[in-house]
């Protein structure tokens, strides 16, 4: 049942490319004469692609367990890994792209990125709490070492410290939270944790387990009541970093947060697509409540910001708080709702720090003052800022509101009304915020009318990531079917 | 009250456990409020500065530690770990056999590169 | 031909943003092409509606019979989602189709006077176009959801750019307002999804038509509390369009701020899709909650008669006084349809069409001082009437259509409303044809202010009104002639299916 180490080989293929192209990196870094080649970025690229391409090589049908139980390879560890894959492969053109990174060795920040790849991929195939716990970690300490990475900036270092210290927090009271687990049980892995639980056990120990974990994945995907570092992380941290924090490890931790929680405390249900809640704790109520707060605290709070990063890193948390609402739910339609929601979040959101590291190489700044009257400046980047803005807000024909569609259809077919009309009422006053920046880019003159030129490199990467943004909008068929396919999680 | 201990399982063998956390919390706690409440509070500007065993204080109290000291530790930690992990390795060499053997290399080449970087990098300079 | 007959509301849809891709391809400079490339795209579906309007059969009633229904498409969308896309129609689109042709290319022909961003004020204006079109033309509630939602972001940019002093304010103000009504509306839909069955295929589906046979409906959908729940969150949304007595704070500003062939788009059309939303989705639906709630609705509408005419009489500004006057009467809209008689929604459907052309009259000479005079006071002028009497005839003519003067399309239109509402509201219709006092009063009142009197000599040699301006007016003048004098050509147009609706809802009782 379970495939030894040997066998598990052919299935561990995307991770042993992104190991080999880590260490290639460690070794071109070391023996190059010049640092701010090129090199390193575009052998990041191959080493991301080549991943990309090899994850669904053996294509699953049922999924295997691989590495005695360790780690799963079905459809849904495929497609997380897939997404993060892409979120870094358009993070490192960012990087590339960026001035921010310049005139020092960009090799080491691939390094960085590409463990924390590496450790994505673990985490979305992890089916053992100590699997999980070293994942979670491995995606963790080079976010840390990632936005600290601009040694200078105050900002910078402040932003790695205060990640630090909440991650190590978070952390610290999830491994609770699992070695509460592991007594009860016997057990690490985490199939078997839930048929243990599911035959009954003492209530306190589970709710206060479910609990601890909700604490360690809360964190990792900046919900209310444990986002407190995303936004200071978020600006601080370079920009491209910033873009890939707001979506590569926010989905792993969405991958995570479903396998774990639908495996530990829940089991399938008779009704297909469905699941049973199998604790005595209500943990779907509990993480409505956090969904309800994390949306509306993360717009409220985005409504007063300045800082554009800053803005986004408040909307990277309200987008956490929607998808939230599709976990809830104990349905596959739930789950798929959050992979397409994933999906399109993935572009709009890079697409919009796209722009903003676009602005801040001609301007240097991040203030929403600093895109004023971007629309004459730069009227194709304004002209997609503007697309992927109204997209996060979730108005027609953007994939945005595809996304929302999903989530709220279901969320309304199960029948939690009110947490409808929560993130119904949130999406209104999201438009706020992001026709702030609108408004500054089109509808306001600049002071400094001079155009600012932009690339070729970024102009295409802007329209490969917009160019979805709208489509899917339009024409959403084949991801929805991907997302489909991916919900069959392993369940031995 | 008596439906909380009703929940307390009397017979247990950890309840005398439980007994020993109660008193302890109790007694750390209790005293250091009760010599806070309890004890005199006038205030010496010798009882109240920074013990260095008698005489008046050198050097002030906040030193700089060097990092150097902190990537030392960093890396013993690393390479201390990865022979922890070669014990157990060595001890069942025989029963592994070949693929034991390039599973341990790999392990070792990998933290090989790592070590040749930190190398390259100067951290194993004390200067 | 043959493709042009049979997808002629598609056509009709997206002609306009396919213009908007052709000129956005026009080299920097060329604002000319830029400005007449448009002209062709917004005439092109007015030359479709003059076939629409010839091909129309006025004896088919539409309304809940897909058979009976015209210029129909039927295609899947969206399979995985039973999302259809399906356009059709009936006697209540019908005018508004036509009525959205007409002021939009007369519009984008008022608009030749923008000089700043032509290039993508005219892009926006054609996205606002197929937006307005494909919502009247949809007989699927989420194709029709995306129309609605397609024509915000135009027209925030369109208030916001190329408005007055507060355009931003007052476009942000529209597009929060509008979006809050249209994520109501949202959760509606897919309540309403969920709880209803394809009768042909036993899935979900978004078919309008399917709605409307209340035997789709499942157990929990036929419940009175929850029925009342969607129907109102439906309500808010279109009232908010109406704009609808306490929703219409967002109009005057908008309309102010706005450039003039924006405000005559919004008065014209934009304020029809509320109560089109209404006559096409809430009433046929919820037929059951539409006649509970028909007392309510039908106060409301009084009060934004007499409210509407009250404020307009308070006001400086000639524009804020045209647009609390489009709120008036909008009002007799909501009366007549919440009459429920053949008459009283015939006239409701009258009024749409009669108010599109009147309002938009009004708009367009109020930007034709504004654009000479630079400002809009109604005290800061006086006495044009000797420097420019033509200008003086046109706004004569539309301040007397406005307030409802006999041969005129007004007049017939609220009387239809008075009449039909007189057997079921005694109380409001007496308050409502009071009302028309105050409607009467401060038009007469703006017209003695600006055009009679002592001359201003401010404006001794104030320009008259040029040819293009008299083209954009004396189209929609003809029109409220025609209408006012012999009607009967376009209540033929609109009884079947207004008659058809009141049977719909009143079968319920």
């Amino acid at each position: 049942m379970f495939l030894g180490n040997l066998g598990s080989l052919p299935y561990f293929l995307p991770e042993l490319a992104v190991t080999a192209t880590i260490l290639l990196l460690v070794a071109l870094h070391v023996v190059s004469k010049r640092k701010t080649t090129s090199a390193p970025g575009f052998l990041a690229l191959l080493g991301v692609g080549a991943a990309i391409l090899l994850s669904g090589v053996s294509a699953p049908g049922s999924g295997k367990a691989i590495f005695e139980g360790m780690a799963a390879y079905d459809g849904f560890a495929i497609f997380f890994k897939v997404l993060t894959a892409f979120a870094t492969l358009v993070v490192i053109l960012m990087s590339m792209d960026s001035e921010e990174l310049a005139g020092r060795s960009k090799a080491e920040y691939f390094i960085f990125l590409l463990a924390t790849l590496l450790g994505m991929f673990l985490l979305s195939s992890a089916t053992d709490i100590v699997m999980l716990y070293l994942s979670l970690e491995l995606v963790s300490i080079p976010s840390y070492m990632l936005a600290g990475y601009m040694k200078g900036k105050e900002r910078s270092t402040e932003a790695a410290m205060k990640y630090v210290v909440f991650g190590a927090t978070a952390s610290g009271v999830m491994i609770y939270g699992f070695s509460l687990l592991f007594g009860m049980t016997g057990s690490t892995q985490i199939a078997e944790i839930g048929r243990a639980l599911a035959s009954g056990k003492p209530a306190l120990p589970v709710v206060l387990a479910a609990v601890m974990v909700a604490v360690g994945f809360g964190y990792k995907i900046a919900a209310v009541p444990f986002h407190m570092w995303s936004p200071d992380v978020y600006e601080g941290a370079p920009t491209p970093a910033t873009a890939f924090f707001s979506v590569a490890p926010k989905a792993a931790g969405f991958a995570v947060l479903v396998r774990f929680y639908y495996t530990v405390f829940a089991g399938p249900d008779a009704a297909a697509g469905t699941w049973r809640m199998t604790s005595t704790m209500d943990w779907p109520l509990l993480f409505a409540g956090l969904s309800a707060v994390t949306m509306t605290v993360g717009n409220l709070v985005a409504v007063k910001q300045n800082n554009v990063k800053r803005l986004l890193a408040y909307s990277s948390i309200a987008h956490a708080g929607y998808m939230l609402m599709g976990f809830v739910l104990l349905s596959s339609a739930g789950i798929e709702a959050i992979l397409f929601y994933l999906v399109v979040y993935l572009f709009m959101n890079l697409g919009a720090f796209y722009v903003v590291v676009l602005v801040r190489n001609a301007t240097g700044g991040e203030e929403i003052s600093d895109f004023t009257g971007l629309g004459s400046r730069a009227p194709f980047a304004a002209v997609a800022l503007a697309i992927f803005l109204f997209s996060l807000t979730g108005i027609p024909p953007f994939s945005g509101f595809i996304g929302k569609v999903y989530l709220f259809a279901e969320v309304i077919h199960r029948g939690v009304y009110w947490l409808a009309v929560v993130a119904a009422l949130n999406s209104v006053v999201s438009l706020y915020y992001y026709a702030r920046i609108v408004r500054a880019m089109f509808l306001q003159e600049p002071k400094d009318a001079s155009a600012i030129p932009v690339p070729a490199v970024s102009g295409a990467m802007l329209v490969l990531l917009a160019a979805p943004t709208l489509i899917l909008g339009v024409y959403w068929e084949p991801v929805a079917r991907f997302a489909h396919a991916s919900v069959r999680m392993l369940a031995f | 009250m008596s439906a909380f201990l009703a929940t307390v399982n009397f017979a247990s063998p950890y309840f005398p456990v439980l007994v020993l956390l109660v008193i302890a919390l109790v007694m750390s706690v209790g005293f250091v409020l009760l010599s806070q409440a309890l004890g005199p509070k006038r205030y010496d500007r010798i009882k109240y500065g920074v013990y260095e065993c008698g005489v008046d204080p050198l050097t002030p109290a906040a030193v700089r530690v060097s990092v150097k000291f902190y990537l030392l530790a960093l890396l013993f930690m690393l390479f201390d770990l990865e022979t922890t992990l070669l014990y157990p390795w060595a001890v069942l060499f025989r029963s592994l056999g070949l693929f034991g053997f390039i599973e341990m290399a790999v392990f070792v080449g990998i933290l090989l590169v790592g070590l040749v970087y930190a190398w390259k990098k100067g951290a194993l300079e004390w200067q | 031909m043959g493709f042009v007959d049979s997808h002629i509301l598609s056509l009709m849809t997206f002609l306009p943003v396919l213009g908007a891709a052709v000129l956005l391809c026009v080299p920097k400079g060329k604002d000319d092409v830029v400005r007449w490339i448009a002209a062709a795209a917004s005439f092109l579906p007015l030359v479709l509606a003059v076939k629409l309007w010839f091909a129309y059969d006025r004896t088919m009633a539409g309304v809940n019979v897909a058979s009976q229904f015209q210029f129909v498409e039927h295609y899947l969308w969206i399979p995985s989602i039973n999302v259809e896309y399906f356009m059709g129609a009936d006697g209540i689109s019908m005018p508004l189709l036509m009525l959205t042709a007409l002021l939009s290319f007369l519009a984008v022909i008022g608009s030749f006077g923008i000089t700043k961003k032509v290039k993508g004020y005219m892009a926006l204006f054609l996205l606002l176009e197929t937006g307005m079109m494909g919502v009247f033309a949809s007989l699927d509630f989420f194709l029709f959801y995306v129309f609605w939602e397609v024509m915000l972001l135009p027209m925030y940019f369109l208030i916001g750019i190329w408005g007055g002093p507060r355009k931003e304010y007052a476009a942000i103000k529209f597009f929060l307002y509008t979006l809050a009504g249209s994520v109501l509306m949202l959760l509606v839909l897919l309540a309403l999804y969920f709880n209803t069955t394809n009768p042909e295929t036993g899935g979900h589906t978004f078919n309008l038509l399917h709605y409307m046979a209340q035997g789709t409906h499942n157990a929990w959908l036929k419940g009175f509390d929850v029925r009342i729940l969607l129907f109102l969150g439906l309500f808010i949304g279109f009232a908010i369009k109406v704009p609808l007595f306490p929703f219409h704070t967002w109009l005057p500003d908008a309309h102010v701020e706005a450039p003039t062939a924006i405000s005559v788009i919004l008065a014209g059309v934009l304020l029809k899709m509320g109560t089109y939303g209404l006559m096409r989705i809430s009433f046929p639906i919820f037929p059951d909650v539409t006649i509970w709630f028909a007392i309510p609705m039908a106060a409301l509408g009084v009060v934004n008669i007499v409210y509407g005419a009250l404020c307009a009489m308070a006001q400086s500004d000639l524009k804020k006084m045209v647009a609390y006057s489009s709120v008036s009467h909008m009002g007799f809209v909501i009366l007549g349809m919440a009459a429920l008689t053949p008459v009283g929604m015939a006239g409701a459907s009258m009024q749409m069409f009669s108010h599109g052309l009147i309002t938009a009259m009004l708009f367009f000479l109020v930007g034709v001082v504004y654009d000479r005079a630079h400002h809009r006071q109604i005290d800061g002028f006086g006495g044009l009437g000797a420097v420019v009497p033509i200008y003086t005839a046109f706004v004569s003519f539309a301040f007397f259509a406005s307030l409802g003067l006999p041969g005129m399309s007004g007049f017939i239109a609220e009387q239809m409303v008075f009449l039909g509402s007189f057997q079921a509201f005694r109380p409001f219709v007496i308050v409502a044809a009071l009302g028309i006092i105050f409607v009467a009063a401060f038009h007469l009142w703006a017209l003695q202010r600006v055009f009679l009197g002592p001359l201003n000599p401010k404006y001794a040699t104030l320009e008259e009104i040029n040819a293009r301006e008299i083209f954009c007016l004396a189209p929609l003048g003809a029109l409220v002639m025609a209408v006012g004098i012999w009607p009967m050509p376009l209540l033929n147009l609109l009884n079947a299916s207004a008659v058809r609706l009141v049977d719909l809802v009143k079968a319920v009782i």
